[in-house]
Order: C-alpha cells, then sequence, then structure tokens
C-alpha cells in the first residue's frame, strides 16, 4: 500500500481517526493527563502540532505512537473534543497496512504465554502488529 | 432473575477466579448468569479507525447470538465490556445504518434487536440495588480498607460507557461499602496500569502499575479491588518480588467472601501474592 505524504497525509490520518487537527490549542491538558508521557515522544500536544505543521512523515517515523496504551484520558480531558489516541491508531494505522509490524507476536516466550492474560495479547498484536 | 452472560476468553484461563465467584456470588445475591452458548472471541480491543469493519466482526456476531436469547448482555470482564459496549454503539449510531446492514448480513446470525450490554456492576447497582445485596451478607469485611480500582475501560469513553465519573468513579466504592468495608479514595482509580504494553514494554507498565499500588498505600488502603484481568495482572504481578503486603483482589472474591462462599472456593491460589494470611489477620477467612 502507498502512503501518502505532506499534507493529503494529513488529510489521511484525519480521515482515519475522525479528528481535525486544527480544533487543537495546544492547551496541554493531554500530555500532563498520559500516564506513558513521560516514555511518549513525542508526547499527544507536540505530536498534534506536528501535523498542524504539516510534518506528518515525521510523526509517522516517531516511537510515540507506538506507545499508546489506549486509556483515553486524553481525549475524556480534552477541552476541544480531539482524541489523541485516535490519531494514534490512524498513524499505526497506515503503517501497519504496509505490513510493517511492532511487535512480532513469535517473540513472545514461552513463560509470558503461560502468565500474561490473553487479552493483553490479542489487543497488542491488534495494535502493534499485521 | 436470568441474564445472559459473556464470559470471554481470560475468564476461562488466568482469570477464572473473577468468573467462578461471580457466577456463585450472584446464585447467593438473587440473579443467574447462563453463559451464552458459542461465543466467541470480542476481539480484546476497540478498533478506532474509521474504515475497519472487519474489526467489529466477533462482537456485532456475540451481539447478534445474544439478541436470540435475551433483552440483557451480562460482562465481567472490563476489556470485553468496553469492546461490547463500542461496537454496540458504534452499530446503532444515527446515520450509520448502510455499515450496521453490511456488519449484519456478514456475521450470518439473526439479529433480534438491540440488547443491552451491562457490566456485573451495573445489574447489581441498578437491578439487585447494593441495599439488597448488603441483606445477603453474612460475613462482613470488617472494616477492611479498600481502594477500588477502576482502570480506563470501565470508564471511558464516557459518554458510550456511560458507567460513571470517569476521573471519580464510584459504584465499586458503593459495593465495598455495602460488604462492610471503608472504602478508600485515592488519586489513580481510573488512571491506567499500561493496559496491553505488558507485551512489549513490561517497564512501562510496571512503572504505570506501580503508581497505582503505591497511591493507594500512601492513601491508607490495606488491600486493592479490581474488576479486568490485565489491571489485577500489572498491579498484582509486576510490583517487585516480596512486596506481597497489600492484597489484589477481584472484586467478585471480596463479593463471594462477604456473601459467604467458602474461603476454598475464592480461587486466591491464582492471585500472585496470597492474601489468605491477610484475610486470617483480620479474621475473615
Amino acid at each position: 500500500m502507498h502512503i501518502p505524504s505532506g499534507l493529503s497525509l494529513v488529510r489521511e490520518i484525519e480521515e482515519l481517526s475522525g479528528q481535525v487537527v486544527a480544533d487543537c490549542y495546544q492547551c496541554g491538558c493531554c500530555t500532563s493527563g498520559c500516564p506513558v508521557g513521560e516514555q511518549m515522544d513525542p508526547p499527544p500536544s507536540k505530536a498534534i502540532r506536528l501535523l498542524q505543521l504539516n510534518k506528518a512523515a515525521e510523526l509517522l517515523a516517531s516511537d510515540g505512537i507506538w506507545m499508546c496504551a489506549s486509556c483515553l484520558v486524553c481525549g475524556t480531558r480534552c477541552p476541544r473534543a480531539v482524541d489523541y489516541a485516535r490519531i494514534a491508531e490512524a498513524c499505526r494505522a497506515l503503517i501497519l497496512r504496509t505490513r510493517q509490524s511492532k511487535v512480532d507476536p513469535d517473540t513472545v516466550t514461552a513463560p509470558e504465554l503461560e502468565e500474561i492474560p490473553q487479552q493483553a495479547f490479542i489487543a497488542s498484536f491488534r495494535k502493534f502488529s499485521v | 432473575m436470568k441474564y445472559v452472560y459473556y464470559p470471554g476468553c481470560t475468564l476461562y484461563t488466568k482469570a477464572r477466579n473473577l468468573d467462578a465467584c461471580a457466577r456463585k456470588a450472584a446464585a447467593r445475591v438473587g440473579f443467574e448468569l447462563t453463559e451464552m452458548p458459542s461465543w466467541n472471541c470480542c476481539g480484546a480491543i476497540y478498533n478506532t479507525t474509521t474504515d475497519d469493519l472487519a474489526a467489529q466482526v466477533g462482537s456485532v456476531r456475540n451481539l447478534a447470538k445474544a439478541s436470540q436469547l435475551g433483552e440483557k448482555l451480562v460482562t465481567l470482564c472490563a476489556a470485553c465490556h468496553n469492546v461490547l459496549k463500542r461496537v454496540d454503539d458504534r452499530l446503532h449510531a444515527q446515520g450509520n445504518e448502510v455499515e450496521r446492514d453490511r456488519l449484519i448480513a456478514f456475521v450470518d446470525e439473526k439479529f433480534e434487536h438491540r440488547v443491552q450490554v451491562m457490566h456485573y456492576l451495573e445489574v447489581l447497582k441498578n437491578d439487585i440495588g447494593f441495599d439488597k445485596v448488603k441483606e445477603k451478607v453474612t460475613k462482613p469485611l470488617a472494616g477492611l480498607k479498600v481502594a477500588s480500582y477502576y482502570g480506563c475501560l470501565m470508564v471511558r469513553p464516557r459518554e458510550v460507557l456511560q458507567f460513571d465519573d470517569p476521573e471519580n468513579p464510584q459504584v465499586m466504592d458503593d459495593l465495598m461499602a455495602a460488604l462492610g468495608a471503608v472504602p478508600t479514595p485515592f488519586d489513580f482509580k481510573a488512571e491506567c496500569c499500561g493496559g496491553y504494553l505488558v507485551v512489549n514494554r513490561r517497564d512501562v507498565a510496571r512503572t504505570a502499575s506501580k503508581r497505582i499500588l503505591d497511591n493507594a498505600r500512601a492513601r491508607g488502603a490495606e488491600a486493592i479491588v479490581t474488576t479486568c484481568p490485565l489491571c489485577q495482572y500489572n498491579v498484582d504481578k509486576l510490583r517487585p518480588g516480596g512486596d506481597g503486603a497489600m492484597p489484589v483482589f477481584y472484586f467478585t472474591q471480596l463479593l463471594g467472601l462477604a456473601v459467604g462462599l467458602p474461603v476454598e472456593e475464592l480461587g486466591f491460589e491464582y492471585n500472585a501474592f496470597d492474601p489468605k494470611p491477610f484475610l486470617a489477620q483480620k479474621g475473615l477467612a
């Protein structure tokens, strides 16, 4: 699958996520509430800023979009009703649809399989693998 | 009262104690869970991309199947509840008729009507009533200071789940009070445990879940209750070895204990840290 570039890439992300990046006024509520915000690079508000500046390719190449646990605190607290979890998911979808995975199910070890609840595996593979 | 019940995959294996206590406690409280035959995976997580219909199919089939059996579909796993509720919402959203018809045609199960997806806690609160639950308590929880941990999936997105306040939920606290415990407020009731990130970023999930445990302890809680197998795993299991001082229970285990189920039927052997010495110390086991 071909990934579009520039402005058309931002439009594609908006369409897949159902969000409008221009709605964000950069208050930072999402980033301050994010439970993994300290480890997420870029954090939600900065990621949205990249899209506002037409730098979607930079966001797609980042590690941050793969750090989201879909807890939805960002979107719940957003005063402008922008849901960053949906934006991150759209970015991941564009990459996954080129058949590139972030998590390889084959790397899960036997003890992990024995111990971790299967809902975590299914969720992880659905979010991070093809 | 009889309900159609959807257990989901994890409740058959790693969270069998969450399930077993719920079924047995229901009988004591006065309702019955009838497991839906031939249910399939809900999908484990809701897929939000606007064009991905395939990700909804599993849950649509469950909803169709449930509609042949009753009016209400009861869930227990927070993840199943979240996914089924959101797929149901998407399916019946105004203006989404074309997508709905395509999905229903695809699953090859007769879709009788829209079912009400309800969490077990909602059955206790809305249909039974916590005052009635209180009447069934034979072993009050002796003023145990319990922090109710809800996580993300029970409360967000608020407009779809319509379960409770997404920042400061109370339902489980109210249940704990009815069981004779002392609900202990803390700051991370609806904070994420790190969820499925435990699969590839165990370090991140450990940091997130440790914060929850530490805060509950700092606010004076003696125990934590959860409603999600993944919250339970992350909070109970990922803490550094030996830190078993703060038991982490499924809410159904404490419910079962309070309504008089024998201790050996509460599945404590599946908790990461055995809570029996703690309960014995409190005169509850």
